[in-house]
């Protein structure tokens, strides 16, 4: 799979980072080397092989629905870096 | 009318409707989901995706999912998978949605719609478990967005339908009937004005015959009134739109409660890319036959099922029965009136003269200020022939005012029905005694005088006299 400047660029805005010129070239060569590697994966012959989302045998692991409030508004604001009356702040989001 | 407004048109109409599941934490944490409490202070550190932490899936959550699908006729999954739905919003920690994608919980099924056509049955195309994001509020401050996360992570139910529905008539009353099924099955409360159960509708319009019409998405409606005229208003806008020889974008669209219209949020250009893949925190979940069979065995009798049980068992229309099923309160309420009482007596006190006080005080049946045992007292009271109908609607009243049971107004306000065969007779012969020109009149052929005695012996009980035993007095001792 190639992985043209387009393709980063569009990566680059649907996680909301800026990807300068200069770096263009190197970040889609270092991702093309990732990707050629992880092709190799197509050498193996799956067309007789159910598809899978997980390789574990093991059954999903379920919790009864018991509420267990571990963290106070003031706990899990202490990561924000601002914060107002019990909100976290982020910039202006325009609709 | 609506279909004389786009006549010619076509309208097809698809909803995606999100229910929150009725659970007390949330699908992956144990974090608590009560509506309306302190800003962030409902949220664990997987609800805030710190680093490291694994989501663990509540089990109730699933159990809900299933007899969601059941209730909807649907086909439950015996393996289903769940997938991240990857986009940045600030009030989305992770960086992406736990949602299924390809494997849902449950697949294909049906809700019954009635319309004006008669019943009219509109498919379910899949029903999934996906978490809640959280709140913004962008009107706080001019520069700044608040993030409030207490409700990332609640469990919700997406329910997708089939492009079924052909009016913004049929699409509110198959959003009523499957808010109606969940809040029998007790899966989620369904209440709109808070948020646990809003909508998506997609609207497209065709001319008869000609292929289908591009769609847009108008997002998030909560409450029938806004499904209904954001729908009305986006046909409209489409219909203008191509009769200009315009063409419709596909695009997402927000509804203005306000002013009654929609208006572009985002175009099918700008549409995310969500890059859907499976969770590789989360394995499959696979669902074993007991399982499911043991949630089988717990669902409710359902809306449809009660309403053919009603026309059976009391001979209530299908309008009347309609009208008590749409809501598992109505139902319950009723059925507790009707025991051992008329059936039709109790339908009229119910949905008639009960609901038209209900809305006049703008409240639902659940804070009633008349229990269903003292409205039976009061249909008791009605039914002995202690008061009459117009009485009672003045006793009624008077119990919603004051809280006091109907038999203790009745006494206090002297109101009950004289029912006496002995002294509604000595009332008949008085009348009768005192008018004998009339009696002559009457007995020569002039039948329209009849009125003229009930009104008398009438007027000299005060209005207390039994109606039916003084109109049967009077003709038998007439024609005597």
């Amino acid at each position: 799979m190639e992985f043209d400047k387009k393709s980063l660029l569009k990566l680059g805005k649907l996680a909301r980072i800026s990807i300068s010129d200069d770096k263009l070239n190197n970040l889609s060569k270092d991702l093309n080397s990732i990707l050629e590697f992880v092709d190799q994966l197509k050498e193996i012959k799956t067309d007789q092989v159910d598809p899978t989302s997980n390789s574990l045998n093991q059954k999903l692991e379920v919790r009864d629905d018991k509420v267990d409030t571990k963290n106070s508004a003031e706990d899990i604001l202490e990561n924000a870096p601002e914060k107002e009356m019990d909100f976290f702040v982020v910039p202006k989001v325009i609709e | 009318m609506v279909a004389q407004m786009i006549e010619g048109w076509n309208l097809v109409i698809g909803i995606e409707i999100h229910a929150q599941v009725n659970s007390k934490s949330k699908l992956f944490s144990s974090s608590p989901t009560d509506f309306g409490s302190k800003p962030n202070s409902q949220v664990s550190l997987i609800d805030a995706a710190m680093p490291g932490m694994l989501p663990v899936i509540n089990k109730f959550c699933i159990e809900q999912a299933i007899k969601s699908g059941i209730g909807l006729n649907a086909k439950i999954n015996k393996k289903s998978i769940f997938d991240r739905k990857n986009y940045f919003y600030q009030d989305l920690p992770q960086g992406y949605q736990i949602s299924q994608y390809k494997d849902p919980i449950v697949g294909e099924g049906f809700v019954e719609i009635e319309t004006e056509n008669g019943q009219k049955k509109i498919g379910v195309e899949r029903l999934h478990l996906e978490q809640d994001a959280g709140k913004s509020l962008h009107d706080q401050d001019p520069n700044l967005t608040f993030v409030d996360l207490n409700r990332s992570g609640i469990a919700l139910m997406e329910i997708v339908s089939k492009p079924d529905m052909n009016s913004p008539e049929e699409a509110v009353e198959y959003v009523r009937k499957v808010r109606s099924i969940l809040r029998y099955l007790g899966t989620c409360d369904g209440n709109m004005e808070q948020g646990s159960l809003r909508a998506d509708v997609n609207v497209s319009v065709n001319k008869p015959g000609n292929e289908l019409g591009t769609r847009c998405e108008i997002k998030n409606l909560n409450s029938f009134k806004f499904i209904h005229a954001a729908i009305v208003y986006e046909a409209k806008r489409q219909i203008k739109l191509i009769e200009q020889g315009d063409s419709v974008n596909q695009e997402t669209r927000l509804f203005n409660t306000q002013s009654g219209e929609t208006r572009s949020m985002r175009s099918k250009e700008d549409a995310h890319d969500y890059r859907y893949f499976p969770d590789p925190d989360l394995l499959p979940l696979t669902l074993d036959d007991d399982w499911i069979k043991g949630l089988q065995d717990s669902i409710p009798e359902l809306p449809d099922q009660i309403k053919e049980r009603l026309i059976n068992e009391y001979s209530l229309s299908s309008y009347d029965a309609n009208i008590i099923v749409s809501d598992k309160a109505i139902s319950r309420y009723f059925e507790d009136v009707v025991k051992n009482r008329n059936p039709k007596l109790v339908t009229t006190w119910v949905t008639g003269e009960l609901f038209s006080i209900l809305n006049k005080k703008n409240l639902i049946i659940e804070n009633s200020p008349i229990t269903s045992k003292q409205l039976g007292e009061l249909v008791d009271n009605i039914e002995n022939g202690k008061i009459s109908n117009r009485q009672a609607k003045e006793v009624l009243e008077e119990m919603c005012e004051s809280g006091k049971g109907a038999l203790e107004i009745i006494d206090e306000k002297g109101l009950s029905q004289i029912s006496d065969k002995n002294e509604i007779e000595s009332l008949v012969d008085n009348v009768l005694n005192s008018n004998p020109e009339n009696v002559k009149k009457y007995k020569n052929g002039k039948d329209k005088l009849f009125g003229f005695f009930v009104g008398e012996a009438m007027k000299l009980s005060k209005g207390k006299a039994n109606p039916k035993i003084v109109n049967d007095l009077i003709k038998k001792k007439l024609s005597q």
